[in-house]
């Protein structure tokens, strides 16, 4: 019933590659406890059945189902705190003084379970001056994280989080064994279904584009162009957050990084046509 | 509980003394040399439970800079609400698990730089 | 979502699962699998009384070596190391969570008590009647969560 050698390892790779999850030996029957649902949704009688297939025929989709069932299963809300700090201290004294229509539009490209959209609704909710507006949109690849999402409902374990307890009351009522987000929150955030490897809808453009955490799981060729795709919609004087370990050097040029407080971010880089005029 | 918080705050390179009420810490807080960085409360103690205990420790100039975290299951709203009113700086709620706690401890900034997970 | 008086079944399983998730279960390889027959063979228990706006009792009950095993995964021990008082202190903590989030899904003025462990046979709660069970196995071992609501005093036959 547990995993071969061969098999734990192949597993033990993928998840090292694309998560940067050490697995050791030992945690096989981890492997198959974790693996077993995804075997059985992709039509695979076992584990090791499902595994013997994917080595024939690698498989994308399955490797990110995979190195999902075996990550942490709760996400953490203001995840690695710098950039939402960043977001507070560097970007919006920035952008503040060019939006004349008092609006700013933050997307949430891999919104999985909600936390980080409505994590930039609160810094929003807090940081903005009177008068102003928000939009977080949270888009996620899966249906039922949407769906999920949208509801706003969390665990008394999921709520404990990285969630300052002052903004878990000011922001949130209890709900049957969890809580809820308020309604406040709630009304500026809309979640959509979205492949961001696909091509996208048009939409307006954003002022700030989280990206976290996601582009770990494609190839080379599609990190190009899901980057490609959320530029396009990214302001040019917008700024692109990333994963902790993520960058966009190597893969995507239109891109430059600016060092912010204890992380950095990425906006559009500016090219001067050859010949060009200086500024007088 | 107390011995499963020993184990996660020895691991991050606490020290740790115990006290079974408010009553009793308040007793022992008075004994020892250095004023402990950080304090974990259950609320529900017999004697002095831990809201009574949070806003004795903030009437004690000496106690200023002990943190506080209540840890308890009381979990309604309101309890939340007057806890951090009275003075506690964080609220850990029944279940948690360890990585909560540990990330609850970072926010507040006792967890030494290198132990992120 | 659930907004009503009385915890159900479902609200016992949800925090249940949160206790799993947080302190016997954390990597989801054993959780607690929901049966439909009634448990039996039950050793040791630990109940938690609810008084206020709604009197009853929250009582956590499971065999001998299931108590080990969670006194072993809570406290970070082996089986074998765990003494009488991790067990009963370990019993009484899972009490006293479960019992703490009821509570915290009743009305405000609702005191929980502190957490009262038995060996042998469940505790006899007078004058109640059960008004849900959360029956289930844990790593093949009984464990069940159930909730037990005062009654009115019966009127004494002539």
């Amino acid at each position: 019933m547990t995993l071969s050698a061969t098999d734990f390892a192949y597993v033990a790779g993928l998840v090292r590659r694309e998560s940067a999850i050490v697995l050791t030996p030992g945690k096989e029957y981890l492997v198959e406890a974790r693996l077993l649902p995804v075997a059985r949704q992709a039509g695979a009688a076992s584990v090791a059945d499902f595994l013997s297939g994917l080595q024939r025929r690698p498989d994308t989709t399955m490797h990110r189902s995979i190195v999902d069932a075996l990550t942490t299963n709760e996400t953490s809300w203001f995840r690695d705190r710098e950039p939402f700090t960043a977001l507070t201290d560097v970007v919006l004294p920035e952008l503040l003084p060019t939006r004349t229509n008092r609006t700013l539009r933050i997307w949430s490209a891999a919104s999985s379970s909600g936390q980080e959209a409505y994590s930039l609704a609160m810094t929003m909710q807090q940081a903005l001056p009177a008068g102003w507006q928000y939009q977080i949109m949270g888009t996620d690849i899966s249906t039922e994280m949407i769906k999920r999402a949208g509801t706003g409902e969390y665990s008394q374990v999921e709520v404990n989080r990285g969630l300052p307890a002052q903004l878990l009351v000011h922001f949130f009522t209890r709900s049957g064994t969890g809580w809820r987000v308020n309604p406040a929150l709630r009304q500026n955030v809309t979640f959509q279904q979205m492949n961001l490897a696909a091509p996208l809808p048009s939409m307006a453009p954003f002022d700030v584009i989280f990206l976290r955490n996601i582009l770990i799981y494609f190839d080379v060729e599609t990190k190009r162009t899901v980057l490609r795709n959320v530029g396009r919609l990214l302001r040019p004087d917008g700024y692109l957050f990333l994963g902790a370990a993520e960058t966009t050097i190597g893969v995507d040029e239109s891109f430059e990084r600016v060092a912010m407080g204890r992380t950095s971010a990425y906006r559009p880089r500016v090219s001067v046509p050859a010949g060009a005029v200086g500024k007088g | 509980m107390r011995l499963i918080l020993r184990r996660i705050v020895s691991q991050l390179g606490f020290e740790v003394i115990e006290a079974e009420d408010g009553k009793a810490a308040l007793d022992l807080l008075g004994t020892v040399d250095e004023v402990p960085k950080l304090a974990l409360i259950d609320w529900n103690m017999p004697n002095m439970n831990g809201l009574e205990f949070v806003i004795a420790a903030r009437d004690d100039a000496r106690l200023r800079d002990m943190t506080l975290v209540m840890v308890t299951t009381e979990s309604e709203h309101g309890h939340i609400v007057r806890a951090l009113a009275a003075g506690a700086h964080e609220y850990v709620i029944k279940p948690f698990t360890t990585d909560a706690m540990i990330e609850k401890l970072a926010l507040l900034g006792l967890v030494p730089t290198g132990a992120n997970l | 979502m659930n907004e009503h008086m009385t915890p159900t079944v479902e609200d016992l399983r949800e925090i249940a699962d949160q206790v799993w998730k947080a302190y016997l279960d954390p990597e989801g390889v054993r959780p607690l699998i929901q049966v439909d027959t009634a448990v039996t063979g039950t050793e040791v228990s630990a109940s938690v009384s609810l008084t206020g706006a709604w009197d009853g009792h929250v009582l956590v009950s499971c065999s001998n070596a299931a108590a080990r095993e969670a006194a072993a995964a809570f406290l970070g021990m082996e089986p074998a190391e765990v003494t009488e008082e991790d067990l009963t202190d370990v019993m009484g903590e899972l009490a006293n969570i479960v019992g703490g989030n009821v509570k915290s899904m009743l009305p405000p003025n609702t005191a929980v008590s502190l957490p009262h462990v038995v060996t042998g046979s469940a505790n006899r709660f007078p004058m109640t009647r059960q008004i849900a069970e959360l029956a289930g196995t844990w790593i093949d071992q009984p464990f069940s969560i159930t909730m037990w609501q005062s009654s009115e005093l019966a009127e004494v036959p002539a």
